[in-house]
């Protein structure tokens, strides 16, 4: 029996580290969500109980997790500027999403993830998982374009292409409080340097500077703020950059 | 059945940016008011610098929000099929106030008189056609003392161009006579908004730092702004934006004469035999209740109020409350405020922090400022550059054609132009028209079975074409300050539910034309006001809150001096 | 609008109506001829051509080509799609005057360098608005016909600037004007089956 972890709050927050999906109290005083936080984790990569190098997901199948993993791989992949989606834990962002703000997406996946691997097979002659990458970004190109053979997806493969973007882009660049943008992994892709709550006009200048280091902090690092609590709701549209002043 | 409740001298429906002011000099006047607001209280703690949450799940859009279960729907002709979409706004103490953009604008002298204007200048046949556009029953320096008094009590920081008729090149030179200075200096720059200043000068117009009911530094024992980039569709961690629920709320509420009661949805006004407001009636927890009260504002912003004048029908209002003379739901116009223009720079614009209410602002063509003549519209537009940038936005950005949106050169492209590219936000004249309506839907409703508001309109002649000309100017603007590449949104079609919406109780002395006189009072019912955009006939080149709030303060002590006569009939 | 075809077994193709079409940049006779080792004129390509299959570039080669040739730009084009016609299936410019003609399945994606012998050849936007070819994916119904024009110029374009986007079917007919010696086509069809 491996010695008691001690366990920081900022870990706990993530559902890092934490063995076994039995919900573990918080400390008083912390008010955390039962699904976004991850209280009650999937079994992190290493931990005991899960298959060797394998993340058990709450939601999605394996084999689900599988496609959509190799396919978030190249919408963001690791390349020679650094880690991507995977690395990311993108996967985990939208697994436990499907659990709550995106629960009205779980048709989706589930019939959009069968397409693209029947489309893999009709048109390249194997399941995406057998495609090289180049294959596979060919795959994706016909199924972002909708100008897939007709009849393998239900309505439009350009609708599931951009859901998955969507949520892929969500779980790179969001907080990582929701499961994603581990290590801030997307916050420095973007060179963006981390949710502050002060901004000084001295920090301006260091920005504009170049010399703002990031701070790798999440939003929720800050106890004085009421952690978002999971909803299941349809709601889920960008309002970014609408246009409209308030 | 509902439960009687003991009456009260003022009832307020809704505590949004317009009731959360009419409030305080109320109160401070000795007057009794019970605001009746629809949602609940949210504070510091519930405003995490959180895109997912507060961007693109629409926190406070959530399902449960009274605004979203009556979002409006919208078509832009009475021969098109009216559509659903959802609804910009927000229910809590303090309204919309609480997470809005909170520039904060005076509108121009001009915007008080286009058609004596205009007629003036360029001769009556330059009115666009089919506009019902009046003058307001005042000008300017009617509501000027009234401004100012927005400006202190609540706390706007700016710098004034024009003090009494003295000119001050470093705000804005176009502005009305004003009597003071703000308050408070304006939202610093960055090193951009220097840059953009820099060229706007460089073009011979007059760029200035923009007006915000936010604290450039502490005001009124509340923080100054932190700048952390959370600010549009967030609220304030630390109160500096100036909501109606951080400064005139709880200072009515320690006069002792204020009662906020909250989730409580206002289902009806209901009148009494002599055809005056009696109070109204509302829904809280699935129990009915009656709020008896002598005065009755109307302050559930401009699509609510037309709908609560119209689901109010009584023998004395077969057509609704105040709505005999058919003016309810008329002159209704959301304001042109998108078509903006999309510029790429060759360099970092540092917009990571900031907000959407610090910018330069250029008001050269914006109202009558500059020549008409060899132009075929009227009313012009505020340029404005502002910051407002946050990561997963920021990823979406159009790639111009020199990227795919996914995969490794993506990921370069992204990498080095996510802080590269800057969108304009342009407000517009924007007019009434005869075409462009509130009503009632016929067949959707919310759930509690009441029709939800039908908006007919789209944005006409006039106003597109001023779209089209912001366009060009912004243009030319961006590629004095260096873009090298200059995209364009469309200049508008239908006009959905939004954030600025105007019209629907209109202000005018006329009867047969404005639902309510020029003190906010409604013509047919005499202790009946309404409060906000509903009441404002022209938009001016600005976002409405400043003037609704001035206004709202207005009617609020009109009441109080005029009290034994209103509550006469 | 259909092609005028000759007998089977030659692939050179004589479009008589061209000369009237809005859609070709008819400034020089047409004096090239264009092949393919799996493009035959008039008939259905196969295909590995298209979406519905592996949506490989086809190999194409072209002869007779007029003296004095410096570029070449290569169109693939829709005259039956697009909002207007034709819609754009692939723009391919600034390939060297020394080639003669494409290997099947060039890159698609930017980082991947042209073969041998193509150095500098750059793929312009489609009508995806993508650097690469993506081929025919009509609606079910009637084949369509896809016109791979060849372009010989008797000048070099300019290299794309940084922060400027490929150039895409529209810019090129604009910066070949008085530039073209001549041309060539090869016409191949494709059709979809009505879904059951």
């Amino acid at each position: 029996m491996d010695a008691p972890k001690i366990i920081s709050r900022r870990a706990l927050l993530r559902g890092v580290g934490v063995a076994g999906a039995a919900a573990v109290a918080a400390p008083a005083g912390l008010l955390v969500s039962t699904s976004d936080a991850g209280a009650a984790p999937a079994a992190a990569q290493t931990s005991a109980g899960a298959a060797a190098g394998r993340q058990v997901y709450q939601h999605l199948t394996a084999s689900e997790a599988e496609l959509l993993e190799a396919m978030v791989d190249r919408l963001i992949p690791a390349d020679a500027l650094g880690p991507g989606a995977k690395d990311a834990g993108v996967l985990t962002y939208i697994d436990r999403a499907l659990g709550s703000a995106l629960a009205s997406s779980r048709a989706a996946y589930t019939a959009g993830l069968a397409a693209l691997d029947r489309y893999a097979s009709a048109s390249r002659g194997q399941g995406f998982l057998a495609l090289n990458a180049r294959d596979r970004d060919s795959v994706l190109m016909d199924v972002e374009s909708g100008t897939v053979t007709p009849g393998i997806f239900t309505g439009n493969s350009t609708q599931f292409f951009s859901m998955v973007l969507g949520h892929t882009r969500q779980g790179m660049f969001g907080d990582p409080f929701y499961g994603g943008n581990k290590d801030f992994i997307g916050w420095d892709l973007l060179r963006y340097p981390g949710v502050r709550t002060t901004v000084t006009a001295a920090d301006q200048k260091s920005l504009e500077a170049d010399q703002l280091k990031p701070n790798h902090r999440s939003a929720y690092d800050n106890e004085m703020f009421v952690k978002a609590t999971a909803r299941n709701d349809a709601h889920d549209q960008d309002h970014n950059g609408d246009g409209h002043g308030h | 059945m509902a439960t009687n409740l003991k009456g009260t001298d003022v009832v307020v429906i809704g505590l949004g940016a317009a009731g959360g002011v009419a409030v305080l000099p109320l109160a401070q006047a000795g007057i009794d008011v019970i605001g009746l607001e629809a949602g609940g209280v949210v504070t510091r703690r519930d405003f995490a610098p959180d895109e997912i949450r507060n961007n693109v799940r629409g926190w406070p859009f959530l399902s449960s929000h009274k605004t979203n279960q009556e979002a409006p729907t919208f078509r832009a002709t009475a021969s098109a099929a009216a559509v659903r979409g959802g609804h910009p706004m927000m229910n809590a103490v303090g309204g919309t106030s609480m997470h809005y953009w909170a520039q904060h604008w005076r509108l121009n002298p001009w915007d008080f008189k286009v058609v004596s204007e205009t007629k003036r200048r360029y001769g009556a046949n330059r009115i666009p056609k089919g506009s019902t556009v009046e003058d307001w029953p005042f000008g300017y320096d009617e509501i000027e003392p009234y401004y100012d008094k927005i400006e202190y009590e609540l706390g706007v920081s700016g710098q004034a161009g024009n003090i009494n008729g003295t000119i001050d090149a470093r705000g804005n030179p176009f502005e009305g006579p004003r009597k003071r200075a703000y308050p408070m200096p304006p939202l610093r720059w960055t090193a951009f908004h220097e840059k953009m200043a820099a060229a706007a000068t460089r073009l011979g117009w007059h760029p200035f730092p923009g007006p915000a009911a936010i604290n450039s530094r502490s005001y009124q024992n509340r923080s100054g702004c932190m700048y952390h980039g959370f600010c549009n569709t967030g609220g304030c961690h630390v109160e500096a934006k100036n909501s109606t629920a951080v400064t005139t709320i709880p200072r009515a509420q320690a006069t002792g004469k204020l009662k906020v009661v909250t989730g409580a949805t206002v289902t009806e006004i209901n009148v009494d035999s002599q055809g005056l407001a009696s109070g109204v009636t509302y829904v809280m927890n699935g129990e009915t209740f009656f709020q008896p009260a002598k005065v009755v504002l109307v302050a559930s912003f401009t699509y609510e109020n037309s709908r609560l004048l119209l689901l109010s029908k009584s023998t004395a209002y077969p057509k609704g409350l105040s709505n005999n003379h058919g003016q309810v739901g008329r002159h209704y116009f959301s304001h042109h405020q998108g078509a903006p223009v999309t510029a790429l720079f060759p360099f970092d614009i540092k917009a990571w922090y900031g907000l959407p209410a610090q910018g330069v602002a250029v008001d050269n063509f914006a109202d009558d400022n500059f020549d008409h003549a060899s132009y075929d519209f009227i009313g012009g537009c505020n340029l404005w550059a502002m910051s407002d940038r946050r990561p997963i936005s920021a990823s979406g950005m159009n790639t111009l054609g020199l990227a795919p949106n996914w995969g490794s050169q993506w990921k370069q492209f992204i990498r080095e132009n996510a802080d590269r590219t800057h969108s304009s936000y342009n407000q517009k004249t924007t007019l009434p028209y005869e075409d462009n309506f509130l009503d009632l839907d016929p067949t959707v409703k919310d759930p509690l079975g009441l029709p939800v508001i039908r908006i007919t309109g789209e944005f006409k002649d006039n106003e597109r074409k001023i779209a089209q000309f912001s366009q060009d100017k912004m243009e030319q603007w961006y590629r004095e300050a260096g873009a090298i590449q200059v995209t364009r949104g469309p200049v508008g079609g239908a006009m959905g539910a939004s954030t600025h919406a105007y019209g629907g109780t209109r202000m005018g002395d006329n009867p047969e034309t404005n639902v309510v006189n020029r003190w906010g009072m409604s013509h047919e019912v005499p202790n009946l006001g309404v409060l906000g955009g509903s009441v404002m006939g022209t938009s001016g080149a600005r976002n409405p809150t400043h003037t609704m709030q001035a206004l709202a303060w207005r009617t609020a002590d009109h009441i109080a001096k005029e009290w034994k006569n209103i509550v006469k009939g | 609008m259909r092609s005028l075809l000759t007998a089977a077994g030659s692939a050179v193709v004589m479009c008589a109506s061209l000369a009237a079409s809005p859609l070709f940049a008819q400034t020089a006779p047409q004096t090239i001829t264009v092949t393919s080792p799996t493009l035959v004129a008039g008939q259905t390509m196969p295909k590995q051509h298209t979406p519905d299959g592996r949506n490989d570039s086809p190999a194409l080669s072209w002869s007779n080509v007029p003296a004095g040739t410096k570029e070449f730009i290569v169109i693939c084009e829709d005259p039956e799609a697009g909002n207007p016609p034709p819609f754009v299936h692939w723009v391919i410019y600034k390939i060297p005057g020394s080639a003669k003609g494409l290997p099947e399945a060039l890159p698609i994606d930017t980082a991947t360098p042209m073969p041998a012998g193509l150095e500098g050849a750059v793929q312009g936007l489609n009508g995806f608005r993508r650097p690469v070819y993506r081929g025919p994916a009509p609606p079910p119904g009637n084949p369509h016909p896809y016109h791979f024009v060849v372009y010989a110029l008797d000048t070099a374009l300019a290299a794309p600037k940084a922060g400027v986007p490929a150039m895409g079917r529209a810019e090129l007919l604009e910066a070949m004007k008085g530039h073209v010696l001549g041309q060539g086509e090869l016409v191949a069809m494709y059709g979809r089956n009505r879904t059951q």
